[in-house]
């Protein structure tokens, strides 16, 4: 193998190293879960481990466009946002198709003023964006409890969310499917466009960036809009799911959402962003919070193990003690 | 008397060898040059000096014992001092916080600010008279800073001081100053390293000097007794003999009519009302003393400033430049002083980095060309002579002079009418220097291009430039012309003393 | 050599651009608010009834501005707090007034143990303090869960005495006189305010700030960056462990959710109290100032009547403009006062 391959290939695993741990990591979960628990290790539960796992990685998505951009972007606002719009549009929707088209659109009106918000004041008034989203997630959770207040939230979702959501074709489920759309797009838009490259290029070196002509605010704020505009879509996907809204629908999404982004080998710090990876951090996440269940620790174990997983693969992962 | 020797330092940094078996030695009482390119070692061996990396191997032996500092804090606690480029102060803690900062005396439980006080006082005294202790170190200049520094090295009494380029930011007579200082600390008994790019600073210091070269020290010289041969110094450092550099001068025809007119540009407390004319075809330099708006003045012509003031009329249409965009626009393109910071993009490719100028170009399409960029890198690589190991390594992987080339080579493909160019020379090895600039050279005489030139070496402005304006505290104080640039010259302009303002 | 009197006035502004001062100012102007709206506010039983309101997010704030000063923020303090009324009234046993020296003792542990941890994965391992204290929120709120799937547990007599002195049993006279008008969790605070001073006047506190202003200056002076940034989140702990105290001494029981909301109001207090969101900057006695500048403000609005469901909303709303506030305020004022340096 000639030197300049070695360091080719070098490179390759280097910046793959956690994509390829990623995998690594799942199928050795599966099999720790087969041993643990019979029965863990079938077609059928990957299948639905994959489904379930979709939903995480959808809001996965946000994540990794507000990290990618820089700033030690994250939303934390995903959750409620995606709640907030199952539940405005439930009654709007009423269980018919004819008004998907208004629940479609009230839903990127929500997500458009939501993530304009957070990226205004991330990116210009210059907030950490952590407390910002955090905030608005507070915010539209006040909001949800002002509307619910002595009102039944009623409504059901449009059958053709109910079929993308939670049925399958033949045997993989719909959504799985839409995930691989997601992912195909996603990463041409990454890798393919000038898009992807602004964004990874602001979220490098903002003042660089800047120098070279890029509006690099307004680059940072359309990434948290996305990310706005993608979770309030998800949340037509969550009412399709369950088929009613609710009013925490969403809150216990983002916690895996960011983990499984660090976990793909996104960086904190910005600059990077490998969707496939963020994918399959939320199937290695979504495993081992099967094998969680699977051993009866319901709740409390649940937080506590995905508190724990998660905090060792910061370590493990984004850890940066001072080497010497 | 021997107070440091180190033998057969190797050090690796991944893939790369920052050093390959290098040594130095230190006297008490002598005070010693590190002169080397960048990339030939130097920095790494005065950090694993100071603790702040470990060797791979070879043996640094200290004061009387081989040592291993696990920390800068034990190298410290051992006597070993450093005065870095890179800051060590905190913004928002006083000068006198500052100097004792990681030092300070205890009072039994308590930290005793008043013996704080006292040494810094007593320090400050004797190196920058007048300065307040108590003032936050937000506000001081960079050459105050720099001060702050050495007072905080200084003030731990070391056996061996390590001075990492420290005279950068500082003003002439400061740089007297400081060696004055050094050459007290010297009688004291104290061992002093002093690294530096300006070899007329490392003759008129030093008593001998090391040279390093490509991770070893290839040439001691021993300034006393072996006399100070410039000449044959410099072609140790850059291993071969400097060609004559009467080449290269004054090849550029410039032009009488303008494409650049400035009239009065002002930005906050670093431009006051500057106004120049620059002619088509004309390398025009700027020149003083470190941080008198210089980088300022580059950073506002590139749009850098939002609530810049003043007209700028190109080619007889007026411009704006509250942003970069415009000026990119309009073809003035910036080469950024601090490549790290303001030019480059170090975690991604050689091709990412030279490619992305092009991407707030609207006429580009939206689906990237991947085949014809990577055509435009390998042009600009070959161009610019840019060692890379391929255009998928992080620009990081480079040379300080080759990632300065990167930053030339993104606008290559570009139509430049007007090129900035902020220190490009600035911690680039000679060889990448003299590449960088018969490029630039060549570009200005075949298209016609007008460069903006601020170069904080004299050197520069003498043998490139067709004029060269004279900044001080943000003012053009003066214009030099023809003969008349030479570097004499421009070190007494740039001393240009009227009515100092009163220091707070 | 300026006039005398151009430089008092200029001392003057020089004195109100400080955040310190101005966060006085807005606390003077909220008693007063407060007072017209609540007419009794001044009355000693309702003061001692605001305090004992007060008190927890004063706590938790003086906590998390420590920590912000090193540079770092928590936000595992809600459910941190959670978890240490768990562990007290699981370790107690009603009738047993041993173990409530040991369950103090014990969950004083955990909380040196929680910050620690803390400070590891942000301070050592410098992964984004956000980030690691959002996952080991998660963390506490289940070791809580664990312990006390619902609110409860078991609490003794004497450690009604953090919450008023009057209702200990068997408490001698005088403690019952103090009980009329001393509420202990004031004890409590000025504990925290106690321990801060000390630690200020020490070198910690010192580099507490140096980490804070410049992680990488403070490294280079040999300041272990790590150490300092771990110390800092052990003093939030105690903090955090003082409030817990108190909520016992108050309900008799623990509750593994009940600490959630209090962690983003910490953080807007905070910026409130002048203390910088980047670091190095502020100091805790105005963080504490800036609590009872927050809780005035949820009370304002109590009292002006709006209804509870508007709680979190309103509660959202303010954490924004508390600390947007200021950011907006210093971006106008840079522009303003570069436009003023220009030349004559």
């Amino acid at each position: 193998m000639s030197p300049r391959t070695q360091t080719l290939l070098a490179e390759f695993y280097d910046r793959n190293k956690k994509i390829i741990t990623a995998l690594l990591a799942i199928v050795l979960v599966f099999i720790l879960g087969q041993v643990v628990v019979s029965g863990f290790l079938t077609i059928h539960q990957v299948l639905i481990t994959m489904k379930l796992a979709s939903f995480i990685a959808l809001f996965g998505l946000c994540q990794m466009l507000v990290m990618s951009a820089g700033g030690a972007g994250l939303d934390l606002s995903v959750g409620y946002t995606a709640t907030i719009t199952a539940i405005f549009t439930a009654s709007v929707m009423n269980g018919a198709n004819s008004n998907l088209w208004l629940a479609i659109l009230i839903a990127i009106g929500i997500g458009l003023v939501v993530g304009l918000a957070n990226g205004l004041l991330s990116a210009y008034v210059k907030l950490p964006s952590l407390v910002v989203t955090l905030a608005m997630s507070q915010i539209l959770q006040g909001t949800i409890n002002v509307y619910t207040a002595g009102r039944l939230i009623s409504g059901k979702p449009s059958p053709v969310l109910q079929i993308l959501a939670a049925k399958a074709s033949g045997i993989i489920p719909n959504i799985v499917l839409l995930l691989l759309t997601v992912t195909v797009v996603v990463m041409v838009i990454l890798y393919r466009t000038k898009l992807g490259a602004t964004l990874f290029g602001v979220g490098e070196n903002e003042t660089a960036a800047y120098l070279s002509g890029i509006n690099t605010r307004r680059v940072r704020t359309i990434a948290f809009t996305m990310s706005g505009i993608i979770a309030s879509l998800i949340g037509l996907l969550l009412i399709g799911n369950m088929g009613v809204a609710f009013k925490d629908m969403g809150s216990d999404y983002v916690l895996p959402s960011i983990a499984a982004a660090v976990v793909g080998g996104v960086s904190l710090r910005g600059g990077n962003g490998n969707y496939v990876g963020v994918v399959l951090g939320a199937i290695l996440l979504q495993t081992v919070l099967n094998l969680l269940v699977a051993l009866g620790w319901g709740d409390a174990g649940k937080w506590t193990g995905f508190g724990i997983v998660l905090y060792v693969l910061l370590m493990a992962y984004v850890g940066n003690r001072r080497k010497r | 008397m021997k107070i440091l020797e180190a033998t057969g330092i190797e050090k690796h940094f991944g893939g790369v060898t920052a050093l390959a078996g290098a040594n130095l030695q230190a006297e008490r009482g002598k005070i010693t040059g590190l002169l080397g390119a960048n990339g030939s070692g130097k920095s790494t061996m005065t950090k694993i000096i100071s603790g702040v990396h470990a060797a791979d191997a070879g043996e640094v032996w200290f004061d009387g014992r081989v040592v291993k500092y696990a920390s800068p804090h034990d190298a410290k606690r051992d006597g070993i001092a450093v005065v870095y480029q890179n800051l060590s102060l905190v913004a928002n803690l006083t000068v006198w916080q500052n100097i004792v900062l990681g030092n300070e005396r205890k009072d039994k439980l308590f930290v005793d600010d008043h013996h704080a006080r006292e040494v810094s006082r007593h320090i400050v005294e004797e190196l920058l008279p007048g300065l307040d202790i108590e003032r936050q170190v937000s506000g001081l200049s960079p050459g105050e800073l720099q001060i702050v520094e050495i007072a905080k090295a200084i003030s731990e009494e070391p056996k061996l001081l390590i001075l990492d380029e420290p005279t950068a930011a500082l003003e002439l007579a400061q740089v007297k100053s400081l060696f004055s200082h050094m050459r007290r600390l010297a009688q004291r008994g104290i061992a002093i390293v002093f690294t530096s790019h300006r070899l007329w600073e490392v003759m008129d210091i030093c008593d001998d000097t090391v040279i390093f070269r490509n991770g070893e020290n290839v040439a001691s010289v021993d300034l006393d007794k072996d006399g100070r041969d410039t000449e044959k110094i410099i072609g140790y450092i850059t291993g071969e003999m400097e060609k004559s550099r009467a080449a290269v001068k004054k090849q550029t025809s410039p032009e009488q009519e303008s494409v650049l007119e400035i009239k009065g540009l002002s930005h906050g407390g670093a431009l006051h009302d500057i106004s120049f004319r620059l002619r088509r075809g004309e390398i025009l330099g700027v020149g003083g003393l470190a941080g008198q708006g210089q980088r300022e003045l580059m950073l506002a012509l590139a749009g850098f400033y939002p609530d810049l003031t003043g007209d700028a009329i190109l080619n007889g249409k007026r411009t704006r430049l509250t942003r970069p965009k415009y000026a990119i626009k309009n073809n003035i393109l910036l080469v950024p002083g601090d490549r790290e910071l303001e030019g480059l993009f170090l975690q991604h490719s050689v091709y990412s980095n030279i490619v992305f100028p092009k991407l707030s170009e609207p006429k580009e399409p939206l689906f990237m060309p991947r085949s014809k960029y990577r055509e435009e890198c390998r042009e600009t690589v070959d161009a610019l002579s840019i060692k890379i190991g391929g255009l998928n390594l992080p620009v990081r992987t480079l040379s300080g002079g080759n990632q300065q080339k990167v930053v030339v080579g993104k606008w290559l493909s570009f139509n430049t009418e007007v090129l900035l160019l902020s220190d490009p020379a600035k911690g680039v090895d000679v060889g990448a220097k003299r590449d960088l600039y018969e490029y630039i050279v060549n570009r200005v005489r075949e298209s016609k291009m007008s460069v903006i030139l601020y170069a904080s070496d004299n050197e520069e402005l003498v043998d490139y430039c067709d004029r060269v304006m004279i900044m001080y505290e943000g003012r053009i104080v003066e214009v030099l012309e023809g003969d008349e640039i030479q570097a004499d010259r421009i070190i007494e302009s740039s001393m240009h003393v009227e009515d100092k303002p009163e220091r707070k | 050599m300026e006039s005398n009197t151009q430089g008092t006035s200029r001392k003057f502004r020089q004195l109100f651009a400080k955040p310190e001062y101005s966060s006085i100012l807005m606390l003077v102007v909220m008693i007063v608010l407060a007072a017209i709206l609540q007419r009794n506010f001044f009355r000693p039983s309702s003061l001692i009834l605001t305090i004992d309101a007060f008190s927890p997010l004063i706590l938790l704030t003086m906590g998390q501005a420590v920590v912000m000063l090193s540079g770092s923020f928590d936000l595992s303090s809600g459910a941190a707090l959670s978890l240490y009324t768990c562990v007290l009234t699981w370790i107690m046993k009603t009738g047993e007034p041993f173990s409530g020296v040991v369950a103090l003792l014990v969950t004083l542990a955990v909380a040196i143990l929680v910050g620690i941890i803390n400070g590891f994965g942000a301070g050592y391992m410098r992964v984004s303090s956000v980030v690691v204290t959002f996952a080991t929120a998660y963390v506490w709120l289940g070791i809580g869960l664990f312990i006390r799937p619902t609110p409860g547990g078991d609490s003794v007599n004497w450690f009604n005495a953090f919450y008023d002195f009057r209702n200990v049993e068997g408490a001698p006279q005088i403690f019952q006189n103090l009980g009329a008008f001393l509420p202990p969790v004031l004890l409590l605070v000025l504990l925290a305010c106690g321990i801060w001073y000390v630690i200020s006047r020490t070198r910690l506190g010192r580099y507490i700030y140096a980490v804070g202003g410049n992680e990488e200056s403070a490294y280079r002076s040999g300041i272990n960056t790590a150490r300092v940034q771990i110390a800092a989140y052990v003093i939030n702990s105690i903090f955090v462990f003082l409030a817990a105290l108190f909520f016992v001494g108050q309900n008799q029981s623990g509750d593994a959710r009940f600490g959630d909301p209090f962690t983003l109001r910490t953080i807007a207090a905070a910026v409130v109290g002048g203390i910088a969101l980047t670091g190095g900057k502020g100091s805790v006695y105005t963080a504490l100032v800036g609590a009872v500048i927050i809780s005035l403000v949820n009370k304002v609005i109590f009292f002006a009547n709006i209804s509870y469901a508007y709680g979190t909303l309103v509660a959202g709303l303010i954490v924004i403009v508390a600390i947007a506030g200021p950011q907006i305020y210093q971006i106008y004022n840079k522009r303003s006062a570069e436009i003023k340096r220009s030349p004559a």
